[in-house]
């Protein structure tokens, strides 16, 4: 019976006798149902994608962090810095208030930190540097300082640094006495297997960039800084310490790096777990507070809207959902831009694993008790690692302390946005190479596809002019750089705003005459556009999907929708606004001044790619957009 | 019966004492604190075998004459004969020398991790190359050390730089140099009970009774070393030596006063009997006058206190203190002029995994003129592009400054890099030399355990020669170059000043050998792919197929 019934569903399988060509027929419905129904697959998709993206912060996703690296071995060790040592960092607190309050020079500070550091007898040396760039120059002096372990060979280093300004905009005051108390103290031990670097940067970023990439020998073409006359082996991992209020009663941890680097997690981890259980002081990411722990300050903390009636509000798994929204779309805003939140963002591009711990300004109960021994701990746990960080720890997305999202779990949104808007464009792509043909009445030609008696013929796509347009884009968007970048831009910002959008945003509008192609025998420029236009997005952020995952996830939500129902088949009226969208949409930014100066400094300083993949890649792909609504159909 | 054993008796130690008259053992151990509060210490074990000459390699087919020692150590002396080897340097170091500050060393192999290199005759039996290897490996077993990793990939001969410190027998064929080093060998208690089972009196008296690991391994700085040469006239000695830098101020707290007791945790209760002498010499400071050594000591040649320990009264537990000196202040002498006539450095720079740049600057703390060889022997882990050195001497380029002697290009996975070259340096000025290098790609199985750490290179040699004028000398007694000077036993040292930079670490494209599975998951689905297109186009029959639109 079931022999019989097996022959019967092969037979039906091969489609009877005539077996070959039954599977042509087969595979030919097949694709017309796939074809017929692409509209709704693409919807399908960006859909998923998008609601994907609204996932992530879901409660129940995500898993709690654990240490892969087993060398690391994080809180295992007792620690033994007391009170002998915070009071030394109140004394070296005390000395560095005296510089603040006499309005010291750069100089000066350098010269006292030095001092204090030839007072422990540790190999100290100052580097002056000079930054230039459009909006002004930068000097400053920093002062590092080596401590060769004993018996280590000096071919592997950790780093501790401060710079003099915390990421909050004060003076990190304390970070720097730590890192001075913390050199004295640690110098006591023999059991580092590894150099301790310690730098006191000058400026933000500015000295410790200076230093890290005179360190590495890294061309800096305005950057002028004075050689290092000291020297250790490979820097491993490093420590930022920032220290900028009185006491604190959170360590926060901020580890974005420039161009969306981000640290090995395991860094972070073993420091959650240092801080946590040796430290006693609680691990913030950032300096987000949980609005539960905090109740009278919870309107405040919460970015869930106050509009929303409190039987949603008051649900515990809507908070959760906010507070995780929150650190993401924080870690979102650095990460896309390519931004850095502290100086520890500087050194990620050496391959040095670095986090700056930022101790959250509070009336209490910590300070530099529980601050050195954590660092202490930590560093302990930094000196048994045998090798580079390393594994797959590089990819992932924290949504609160103890708990992250693995790159399977929140990737697939932005490739299925993205896979969406490829469809689209092949799908335009194939609908151009087709036209009905009214002048016959019926079919004679076998060879022509026919489908409910339409007579669909081949017709040639005019792809060298698209390709052109697109060319002549991207190279606007080059010249909108450099404009934009240059010397005058940077004195009269919004003149030059003004004068680019309209040098950007007027010449496409000369498509408007362009008259309509005679017969329908030649396929439509605006849609081959389309087509090339949205592949080429498809590829930028699946491929940004790897690199920078908030900066992909950034692009599909502005260019998944916009890119895939650009349309050439309006009036006139409706052609104009949609052009005057797409210009809002891929100029507007230049109207925001503060984070248009924020953008061209990470560039010019940094060295971050984000100005000029804003003003060569995105820019030109909405113009791009803009441009196929102003064709003729 | 009694008179018999009465005359075997006799008999046994006349012969004792005919054999020691040939073998002589002295020790010594010298302090010297350092400018920075720190105290170098080195242990001196000399054996030697008098009237005696290495092995004739040309009687490397022939049986060994048996060897019959009373002091001198028998496993060594064995090595020595079966490879005959007539001079041999090992050094196992832990620690960066620190030049600048401590001066040069009294030991001067000082070069981060293993350090081997021997010169040996040729001989038609058994080739050098073949020698050289079963020495390293027998040496390796000897001393617990993984010298056997010491193969032709990290065998060079820099004859320039590695001069033979006693005499070559001037009969049997001519003598090669063989040289390797392991920057990535660590130097621990394994190898330092080996090394004491050389000595006579092994660590129970005498000197050698203050080696205690526990202190000496968590010294700043610590090396063993074994040395071998042949002296003409005067036979075959064996000098093995410890040497380490303390850090008094580390273990008082504040303080660089030191005491055998307060740096060895232990003190010399008895002398080694068989020791010829036995001396503990304290170098006493120039500059600072309320330096005291305690006990009193029996001697001094004006630079140091002698003291006699065979004579000494027991337990003898020698003591420095600085006066009024309640605290060490570091912030006079880290701000001070280096010790040393040059000061290196060496830094890798760039940070990709394919390429990088590697730059030495050389200071010249002296007023005149001096010159230096500079010895790079570099494994093939990365390669020189000589075409793009470059010398800078104080921001002017100076191609002139630079003389190549010989440069032997690395071949991948089998020969190292041999760099030599004589630097000239103005006076008072710094020379960067810098030089483009690629870091090639290593087959997988070439990766060490812990791959991403990354590879250790071995230190660059620099040896300060005398000035090309030697009246200049005359006015510059501190400017002499090489040591003349006469050690304990009338020996003169005839090692020249080598100063080794510290080791570099070289990171090269290292695959994630922590995800072999999922590289072989898709690798195989690739293969797979590829082979099942290929296959269904070769197999594949092509018919033309009438398709009708409704079946």
């Amino acid at each position: 019976m079931a022999l019989v019934l097996r022959a019967k569903f092969r037979r039906w399988l091969r489609g009877g006798d005539d077996g070959i060509a039954a599977k042509v027929r087969r595979k030919n419905q097949i694709n017309d149902i796939i074809w017929k129904s692409l509209p709704s697959i693409r919807l399908s998709l960006l859909v998923a994608g998008y609601a994907w993206m609204l996932a992530i912060p879901l409660p129940n996703l995500g898993r709690n962090t654990y240490i892969d690296e087993n060398a690391l071995q994080p809180g295992q060790v007792n620690t033994y810095w007391n009170w002998p040592h915070v009071f030394r960092a109140d004394r070296y607190l005390e000395s560095l208030e005296q510089l603040r309050d006499q309005n010291s020079t750069n100089a000066e500070w350098a010269g006292y930190i030095k001092h204090e550091f030839r007072d422990l007898g540790i190999h100290v040396s100052t580097q002056s540097y000079h930054f230039t760039n459009a909006s002004g120059e930068y000097n400053g002096t920093n002062v590092y300082a080596v401590l060769s372990s004993p018996r280590a060979s000096g071919a592997e280093a950790m780093l501790i640094s401060a710079s003099r300004v915390s990421l909050n905009g004060n003076l990190n005051l304390r970070g720097i006495a730590t890192v001075l108390s913390l050199a004295g103290y640690l110098k006591e031990y023999s059991l580092w297997s590894k150099d301790l670097v310690f730098v006191i940067s000058d400026g933000y970023l500015e000295g410790m960039q200076a230093f890290i990439t005179s360190y590495h020998g890294a061309d800096e073409p305005n950057l002028d800084a004075d050689p290092l006359t000291l020297s250790s082996g490979v820097i491993w991992t490093a420590l930022n310490i920032d220290y900028p209020g009185h006491s604190f009663s959170h360590l926060g941890v901020f580890f974005e790096g420039l161009n969306g680097r981000l640290p090995n997690q395991d860094l972070i981890n073993s420091f959650r777990l240092v801080s946590t259980y040796t430290g006693g002081v609680p691990v913030l990411l950032y300096d987000h507070r949980d609005p539960r722990e905090v109740p009278h300050l919870e309107s405040q903390l919460s970015i869930i809207p106050t509009w929303l009636p409190d039987v949603v509000k008051k649900q515990d798994a809507v908070r959760e959902y906010g507070f995780r929204a929150k650190n993401i779309l924080k870690h979102v805003g650095y990460q896309a831009r390519g931004q850095t939140n502290g100086v520890h963002g500087l050194l990620h591009r050496f391959r040095i694993d670095a986090i700056t711990l930022f101790a959250v300004p509070s009336s209490g109960p910590h300070g530099f008790h529980a601050l050195g021994r954590v660092v202490e701990s930590t560093l302990r746990t930094m000196n048994n690692l045998l090798e580079h960080l390393h594994a797959s720890f590089f990819f992932y997305l924290l949504v609160k302390p103890g708990t992250f999202l693995k790159i399977g779990t929140y990737l697939p949104s932005v490739i299925l946005v993205s896979v969406s808007m490829m469809f689209t464009g092949l799908g335009e792509w194939t609908d151009a190479r087709w036209y009905e043909d009214l002048s016959k009445p019926k079919a004679t030609d076998k060879s022509v596809a026919a489908s409910g008696g339409i007579i669909l013929l081949e017709r040639p796509r005019p792809v060298l002019q698209a390709l052109l347009i697109m060319l002549a884009t991207h190279l606007a968007g080059v010249a909108l750089f450099y404009i934009r970048t240059s010397g005058f831009a940077g004195l009269h910002p919004e003149t030059t705003s003004l004068t680019l959008c309209a040098l950007l945003a007027l010449p496409p509008l000369f498509a408007l005459i362009v008259r309509s192609s005679p017969s329908e025998r030649s396929a439509p420029i605006a849609s081959i556009l389309k087509a090339a236009n949205l592949c080429l997005a498809s590829t930028v952020i699946s491929v940004t999907s790897v690199l920078n995952f908030s900066l992909a996830a950034v692009l599909a939500v502005l260019l998944g929708v916009p890119l895939s129902y650009s349309s050439y088949k309006s009036a006139l009226p409706a052609k104009i606004g949609r052009y005057a969208i797409y210009v809002g949409l891929g100029l507007g930014w230049l109207f925001c001044e503060k984070e248009v100066q924020r953008a061209i400094w990470n560039w010019e300083i940094l060295g971050v790619w984000f100005a000029p993949f804003v003003c060569v890649v995105y820019t030109p792909l909405v113009l791009q957009a803009g441009i196929v609504s102003l064709l003729p159909s | 019966m009694r008179w018999r054993l009465a005359i075997i008796t006799y008999i046994a130690l006349w012969l004792t004492s005919a054999l020691a008259a040939y073998e002589e053992f002295h020790e010594l151990l010298t302090f010297r604190p350092l400018s920075d509060g720190k105290l170098a210490a080195r242990f001196t074990f000399t054996t030697s075998l008098n009237g005696t000459h290495p092995r004739d390699p040309s009687n490397l087919a022939d049986e060994d004459q048996s060897q019959h020692y009373t002091v001198f150590p028998l496993a060594l002396g064995q090595v020595l004969r079966e490879y005959a080897v007539t001079e041999l340097h090992l050094n196992l170091n832990a620690g960066k020398w620190d030049y600048d500050h401590w001066g040069y060393p009294d030991e001067p192999g000082v070069g981060t991790g293993a350090e081997l290199w021997a010169w040996m005759g040729e001989s038609a039996t058994r080739s050098v190359d073949e020698r050289w290897k079963g020495l390293r490996n027998a040496l390796s077993g000897q001393f617990c050390a993984s010298l056997g990793s010491l193969d032709d990939q990290r065998t060079t001969s820099p004859e320039l730089t590695f001069r033979p410190e006693g005499s070559l027998p001037s009969s049997g064929g001519a003598h090669r140099l063989r040289h390797g080093t392991l920057p990535s060998e660590h130097v621990c208690t394994e190898n330092l009970t080996p090394f004491l089972k050389l000595l006579p009196c092994k660590s129970l008296s005498g000197i050698a009774s203050l080696l205690n690991p526990h202190r000496l391994f968590d010294t700043d700085w610590h090396g063993l070393s074994v040395h071998v040469r042949y002296l003409e006239n005067e036979g075959i000695e064996v000098r093995l030596s410890f040497q380490s830098v303390f850090d008094p101020v580390r273990y008082t707290g504040g303080r660089r006063a030191w005491s055998l007791q307060s740096v060895f945790d232990r003190v010399i209760d008895r002398s080694c009997p068989v020791a010829r002498s036995s001396e503990i010499r304290v170098a006493i400071p120039k500059e600072e006058n309320n330096a005291q050594i305690t006990p009193d000591f029996h001697n001094s040649d004006g630079e140091h206190a002698i003291f006699d320990v065979l004579n000494a009264s027991k337990p003898l537990d020698v003591a420095m203190n600085w006066v009024n000196e309640s605290a060490f202040d570091y912030n006079t002498v880290l701000s001070g002029v280096p010790l040393t006539h040059i000061s290196v450095r060496r830094t890798l720079k760039g940070s990709s995994q394919s390429r990088g740049r590697l730059a030495v600057s050389i200071t010249n703390n002296m007023p005149i003129t001096i010159q230096t060889s500079y010895l790079e022997s570099m494994p093939w882990l990365l390669q020189f592009y000589l075409h793009t050195l470059q010398v800078h001497s104080n921001g002017v380029s100076r191609d002139d400054l630079v003389s190549i002697v010989s440069c032997i290009p690395s071949v991948p996975h089998a020969r190292p890099t041999l760099f030599q070259a004589i630097l000239t340096l103005p006076p008072k000025s710094t020379l960067d030399i810098s030089m483009d290098v690629i870091k090639p790609f290593l087959r997988y199985t070439e990766h060490p355990p812990d791959a991403q750490r990354g590879w250790d290179l071995p230190p660059a040699v620099l040896v300060p020669l005398l000035p090309a004028n030697a009246t200049v000398l005359t006015d510059h007694p501190e400017l002499s170059l090489s040591e003349h000077k006469m050690d304990g036993f009338g020996y003169p040292i005839r090692s020249p000043r080598r100063m080794y930079t510290p080791v570099l670490l070289v990171d090269l494209a290292t695959p994630d050998f922590s995800m072999p599975y999922n590289v072989i998951i898709m690798s195989c689905t690739l293969i797979a792919l590829i082979f099942g297109m290929v296959f269904n186009l070769l197999t594949r029959k092509f018919t033309l197929v009438r398709v009708s639109s409704e079946p």
